[in-house]
Formats: structure tokens, sequence, C-alpha cells
């Protein structure tokens, strides 16, 4: 676990709070402790030893749904705030911090399945020996959305491409949410394992958290990956760009496209899903209010589906208020995807309609 | 929760069962989810943006703490908990975004601070008679958003815009830095609802003039929670403006561009933005201009034929008055950078005390209190900085805002009240007015006598009359009795 950053989190602390209208987690609950800048108090206070860490307080600072969002008006460039406060999740040396109690079923999960959801989520799949592409699909969107792994295979056949898929561990990104580092790195350390026999050189993933474990954690715990990391969307797009794939029509659709928050802010892929969508005719895109880098998060950002279901929903149900009437809702993150389909909401998956849409 | 921070200045505490008594009716008002007694919500309820506040905290300390939070959803569950306090004599301490600067929203005495942020509905939009009906706990950025999406402005936008309340704006007085041209915020409410101690709900008619008696909204806007809560308001709003064009004019001096500000005011055009800087801030904001002249800002915007006629007549002024004028580029430099305080932040971390301090000044001696607070600043062992700028202007005057930045080693709260005696003196000799749009709250209290002179006995008698038993924010605007933080 990094070390904290005592002046950017002292910076965030001093704030008036210049983002709290962008804490998601702030606008659905309404409370002052779980405000960006509240979080960082308590933090710093701790951290000054002013303050003792109790169960009150690591809930309201594990309240971040990781999601970036105070990063779009914060005035200090470098703070990461979200990951600033994941070190209050981790027991210390002294055990004074630590995760909350209703973590503990989760990480069993991880430790005997390697997977949050209590289940292997994949227990093998195609490999073409040699293949240069390595798709990873995360274990969420197997668990919850089992289809959309179909859909990817369709994509790269169709395209004549050579594939490998493993049997995939969790990345880490749950372990680390729910506070037991270690376990994130063991489970790291198999997903390495595995990457580096396969021989491939391109690491293709659909999963915003697993991107952001491969290409932000992954180095510093240890396991430089020597592939490249790419986003799906990118990906896929450049399929298309090269004729590839080709897009065919799906019957006239509206459709809007919500931005995951790991990708808009992190891997700052805004235009590719609309080109992506673009691609196939006859749909036209509807904006949501909050689109590109100043998306708000569906709720389901650092397992809070899992960790905190109410506020996930409150969060949701914000969000699905920002899209336009008359317009079905498309994501690329298998989160956003549970998230936002609340009162039988259709959310439907960017890869799989462009699986639909390429029939040549 | 153990070992909670020290606090500094709890003047007193409830009794431990009264406020049980509280919880336990509270409950079946608005629910039992909607009350905390919880350390998390006590300690991030307990402070604002008193800059006193980060002093303390980098200490390891804490103003005061509440004793219970509540989240009321609506004016008669305001109502209901107001009456029940008011019964039981609990000290009520409203609270909307955190964001003032001079202490208001910290819970002297303990009891409850009623928190407002489940009351954010953005209610209607009356695009008619231009008018928006808000209810008091959202957020600024959050209801200027929204309008802008309908094609429309609030016309009010403070540097805290994203981390302030509609409540907080009214409770405050405050000021946005487009007020040349859409007012303050006393200018934009037309109306407000408000819920006295004693539960009885007071809501204004929206109408545009009346002689009617007093208009009683006004006794609520700026009353900081002294009389009661804030609950809702109607207020002015703009179609979005056809055009804006920006301009800038650099001055030898600052008194020069101080009468040629006054006399573009006079003139009848209306900039929504007018800023003054003196030679230092030029040079600290706009460095490319270096630190020997004084930038005027200026913003119009509107219908584009009369926006074209008073940037005209405004350089004609400008010029006239042998200013150069040096293009829209610098405009676009503060529009850029107006919500950017980091400065704040990392200079507490370094052991810096800094505050902004403004006042209002009629023209005759805008000038002489700018000179006359920032020698006094400077004379305080400790300031290494005493600039200011004019933020807003009117036809009448202008509101002058100081910044001032010292390095006083240990003691800083010492330095702290040191440099605002200073400046209010300063202020207060020059006939100047001892605040523009931040308010009293706890800290400035201090001066509200002199500010006032027996207008504060009429003060006093309004809030015996409103609020008999004294439970609504005890010890801001200068009531009560002398405090800890005083002493």
């Amino acid at each position: 676990m990094a070390e904290v950053n005592m002046e950017q989190l002292l910076n965030c602390a001093l704030c008036p709070n210049m983002c709290r209208c962008d804490c998601p987690v702030l606008q659905a609950l309404g409370r002052e402790k779980v405000a960006p800048a509240g979080k960082a108090r308590f933090a710093a206070m701790y951290k000054q030893n002013h303050l003792e860490l109790d169960s009150e307080v690591i809930e309201a600072i594990a309240n971040c749904l990781g999601c970036r969002g105070c990063t779009v008006r914060c005035p200090f460039p470098e703070l990461n705030l979200c990951d600033e406060l994941l070190f209050a999740r981790t027991p210390d040396k002294e055990g004074r911090q630590g995760h909350l109690a209703s973590w503990e079923p989760y990480l069993a999960n991880l430790k005997k399945y390697s997977s949050p959801y209590g289940q292997k989520s994949f227990a093998g799949g195609r490999a073409d020996r040699g293949a240069d592409i390595l798709y990873f699909n995360g274990c969420t969107a197997l668990a919850n959305h089992p289809q959309s792994l179909a859909a990817v295979e369709k994509l790269f056949q169709k395209a004549g491409v050579s594939y490998q898929l493993i049997n995939e561990d969790c990345c880490g990104y749950p372990a680390e949410t729910w506070g037991d580092p270690e376990l994130a790195r063991s489970l790291a350390a198999e997903n390495y394992r595995k990457f580096v026999e396969s021989g491939a050189k391109i690491l293709v993933t659909s999963c915003p958290e697993c991107w952001l474990v491969f290409t932000e954690r992954y180095s510093g715990w240890g396991f430089g990956l020597p592939l490249e990391i790419m986003a799906a969307p990118s990906y896929f797009l450049g399929l298309v760009n090269d004729g590839l794939l080709k897009p065919s029509a799906i019957g006239q659709r509206t459709l809007s496209y919500h931005d995951p928050c790991i990708w808009a802010r992190s891997a700052k892929i805004t235009q590719e899903p609309r080109q992506l969508l673009k691609s196939i005719p006859g749909v036209n895109i509807k904006e949501p209010l909050a689109a590109g880098e100043q998306t708000h998060c569906c709720g389901g950002g650092r397992m809070f589906q899992l960790s905190f279901p109410k506020t996930a929903e409150a969060i949701a149900r914000r969000r699905l208020a920002e899209f336009p009437s008359g317009a079905a809702i498309v994501t690329a993150c298998p989160f956003c995807r549970e998230g936002l389909s609340q009162d039988n909401q259709t959310v439907l998956d960017l890869l799989e309609l462009l699986a639909e849409s390429c029939t040549k | 929760m153990r070992n909670l921070p020290q606090t500094v200045i709890q003047e007193s505490l409830v009794e431990p069962q009264v406020i049980e008594a509280f919880a336990r009716d509270a409950q079946a008002i608005v629910g039992a989810d909607q009350i905390s007694v919880n350390p998390a919500d006590l300690l991030a309820n307990s402070r604002d943006y008193w800059p006193v506040n980060n002093i303390w905290m980098i200490e390891g300390a804490l103003p005061a703490l509440p004793q219970l939070v509540a989240w009321p959803g609506s004016a008669d569950e305001v109502s209901a908990l107001l009456r029940l306090a008011d019964k039981l004599k609990i000290p009520v301490t409203p609270y909307g975004e955190g964001s003032g600067a001079l202490g208001g929203a910290i819970p002297l005495k303990g009891g409850i601070s009623l928190d407002l942020k489940r009351m954010n509905r953005l209610l209607e939009i009356d695009e008619e008679s231009l008018l928006a009906t808000v209810e008091s706990g959202l957020n600024g950025a959050l209801y200027e958003e929204s309008l802008n999406r309908a094609g429309y402005t609030g016309g009010h936008i403070p540097q805290s815009l994203s981390c302030s309340s509609v409540g907080g704006w009214l409770a405050c007085r405050a000021a946005g830095q487009f007020s040349t041209r859409y007012g303050k915020i006393e200018d934009i409410a037309v109306s407000l609802q408000a819920v006295l101690p004693d539960g009885t709900i007071f809501s204004g008619r929206s109408v545009p003039r009346a002689a009617t008696g007093p208009r009683l909204d006004h006794l609520f806007i700026g009353s900081e929670g002294i009389f009661g809560v804030i609950t809702s308001a109607t207020l002015r709003i703009w179609p979005l403006p056809e055009k804006r064009h920006l301009a800038s004019y650099t001055f030898a001096d600052l008194k020069g561009a101080l009468e040629c500000v006054r006399l573009i005011m006079r003139s009848g055009a209306r900039p929504a933005v007018v800023r003054l800087y003196d030679a230092q801030e030029t040079g600290n904001h706009f460095p490319e201009l270096g630190d020997q002249r004084c930038v005027l800002i200026l913003l119009i915007e509107g219908a584009e034929k009369i926006v074209a006629a008073e940037a005209e007549v405004i350089k004609e002024l400008a010029l006239a008055a042998g200013a150069i004028d040096s293009g829209p580029d610098h405009v676009e430099h503060w529009l850029e950078k107006r919500f950017n305080i980091s400065v704040a932040s990392m200079l507490f971390q370094k052991g810096a005390v800094l505050d902004t301090i403004e006042v209002s000044t009629n023209w005759h001696n805008a000038h002489n209190t700018y000179l006359a607070m920032q020698n006094a600043l400077l004379a305080v062992e400790g300031t290494i900085l005493a600039s200011g700028h004019y933020s807003h202007v009117y036809p009448d005057g202008a509101g002058l805002y100081m910044t001032t930045v010292g390095f006083p080693g240990a003691n800083k709260l010492k330095f702290y009240k040191e440099i605002w005696q200073a400046a209010m003196e300063a202020c207060l000799a020059q006939g100047t007015a001892i605040s523009h749009h931040h308010g009293i709250g706890l800290h400035r209290g201090l001066w509200m006598r002199e500010e006032h002179g027996s207008g504060m006995e009429v003060l006093e008698k309004v809030k015996k009359a409103l609020d008999p038993e004294g439970i609504m924010n005890p010890g801001k605007l200068g009531l009560g009795e002398v405090g800890l933080w005083q002493k």
C-alpha cells in the first residue's frame, strides 16, 4: 500500500470542499461526513494522531466510489483523494485501521474462488496458442452477464483476429478496496504468471476496474506487465477503423452513452465509445447530463453494489434521472450496467451491441 | 468514537437527557435515520471554512461540537423540530454546505446542527416572470447548472459557488462575481420562506414590488440563522446572455483607476464583472502585466447591441482616463482561474495565517479605506502581504476585498486577532461598513456594536421578539454575552 501523501491530504482537508457538488456519495446521502474534504479531515486528523479511527470513521472514509469525480474541479492537479484514502481500509501493524466486518464474506469468496461472487468465474476458454491478443473479461461481467464474453468472442472471430483467454483470477481491485492488499498482490501474482506464460503482446480488457489495476497498480505491486494494456472500446474501434469489423444497421435506435468514470477520467476514453456507436448505421446519440470527463458515477465504483448496496442504488437513481427520455442507455462497464439496471431499466452493453451489428 | 479532538470554544452543552428527549420525539418527525448522534456526524458538522478552523485542525483541535445532527426534509419538518427544540431550550445551528468564512456554523453551545442538505430541490422555474423557486439546501453549482440547462442563469456566481448553498447565500447576504449587473443576493431574492423557533412558517409573496408594510423577507436575508431557518426562496433569473464581451485596461495608479470606475458606473453602463486590482495583486494574478500598474477586468454580457454600446462607452472613459487597453486575454485568464483557491491550503501548511477581509465603501472614501486598511495590516508584526482589489462596484460605491498573509510563528491565533483588529479599526475609522458579503458569523461580531451603534439595540429587540428562548444560532452576529473566542 502506497504511503499517504500528507501534503496532498492536507491540501484537501484545508480546502472548503470545492468538489462537493461532484461527489455522488455526498449528493446521494446528504451527509457532511462523506464530503470529500470531510473524509480528508478525518484522515488527516488520524494521521496526525488527533483522532481515533474507529468503524464509524472508517465507514465514512470508505464511502468513496473511487470515481475521481472530486478531481473535476479540484484545484490540486496532483491530488487523487480516492486513492489517498485507501490506507484507512487496511489494518496497520497495530491493527488500528481496517476493513469493515461487512466486507469479510467477500474477502472470503476472493480467497476461495478468486472472485468476490461466490463462484469460480471462469473455468478456462479458447486458447489460440501464440496469439498476440489476450482478452481479460473480469469477474463481474462473467458473474452477472456471461453473455458478454460470447459477444466479444464473436467480434474477434468476425474480425479474423486470433485471441487467447485464460483461467482468470480476480484482478486484485476488489481485494484492495476491501482492505486486503496482500490478497490483492497474491491475485495479481497469479494473473501476472498467466499473462507472461501466454506470450501475448496485448492485453485487452472490457472491465475498467481491471484496466485500472493493470495500469496503475501492478507495477507498484511488483508485477510490471510485459504487455500493452488496452481498453476494449479503443481496441475494437481500431478493428472497425481498419475495416476488420463492419457494423451493419440494427434498426433506428436512439442511444445515450453513460461514460464509466474510470474510462472517462482515468483512461481518458470518451470519444472511442461514441465513435463505435456512430459506426453502427441508424444509431442516433443523445447525450445525458454530465458526459465525458464530467460524467457522474453510476454508484457501482469500488464494489459499492456489494459494500454499500443501498447507497449504490440511490446514486444510480440520481444518475438515471440525468438521461434523456426516449433514449436507450448504453455503457461499457459491467458495474455501470449492473448499477443502472434499476426498476427494470434496460442497459445495453457497448460490445454486445457492436457484436449484434456485426453480422457480416 | 474515542478521543475526539479537544474543543476550543465550546461555550456549553445541553444535558444529555434533554438531547435524548429531543431525539425520541424528533424520530417521529423526521424518521430515525434522519437524526444522528454518531460522533462522525458530530465531528463533520462542527466547523465551516473560517480560517481559524484550519489553524485548529492542523493543531488537532475543534471549535465546538453539536450533540445531535438532524436532516429535515421539508419546512413542516423544520417547523416541528424547531418547536420541539424551543420547548426543550436546545440551541439550534443551521448548517448548509459549510463554506462560511466567519465561523457562523459553529455550534458554540452544542445542541442541534440542523443540516438542510435534504432540502435540495429546484421547485419551479417561472419562465414568464423570470423567477426560480428553490429549496435552501441546494448546492449553488447544482442550482446554476440546472438553470443553465433550462437556458437561464441565476446571476449569482460567488467563488464558493460549488461549495455553498442557496440558503447560505441568503443567510449571509452573499455576493457573486457578476454582481454589478445582477446584484447581490438581496437584490436577486424576491421572497423567501423561513421558519421561526416557535414553528411559525413565514412565506413571503413573490410579487415584484409591493407597498404592504415592511418586506419581512428581508428580515431573514443576512440574519445568519439567528431568527429562524430559511427553507426556500424565490430568486430572479435571467436568460443566458446572447453576447459576452471581455475587456481589460491598465492604469498607472489605483486612485485614478477608481475614479474611472466611478465614472463608468455613473455613465449607466452595467458590466456584469468589474474588478480593479492594486499593483501588487495585478502582479500576483496577472504576472504578464508586471506589478507596477493596476488592472481593471471587465465582463459585459447581455443583448448584443447593448453589450456593444456598453463596451464602447467604457472604452472611451478608460482611454480618456489614460488607461492602456490590455485586451480580453487577462479576463479569459481570470475566468479560468477564478475558482482556484489552492494557495490557501498550501500556505496554511507552511505555517502561514491568511484571510480575506471584505468591506463596503462609498466612492468618497474607497481609496482611503484601501490605504488605511493596508497600512494597518502591514503594521502588524508578522504580516508579509496586505493587498487588495475592488471586487464589486455599484453607482454609490464598491466592495473592497483585502487579502493578508503573515507568518507569525507559534501564536497564530494572537496574530489572527491582531490583523482583524487592525483592519476593522481602520475600516470603521473611514466610515466603511465592516462586511460586504462574507457576513458576520462569530468572529466579526466583535465589531457589530461599532458598526451599528443604536441599531444593535433594534437587532437585539427583534431577536428577543422572534426567538425569546435564544435558541437560534447563539453567539453569532455579535449578540449575547462575550464568549470564549472573544476573550
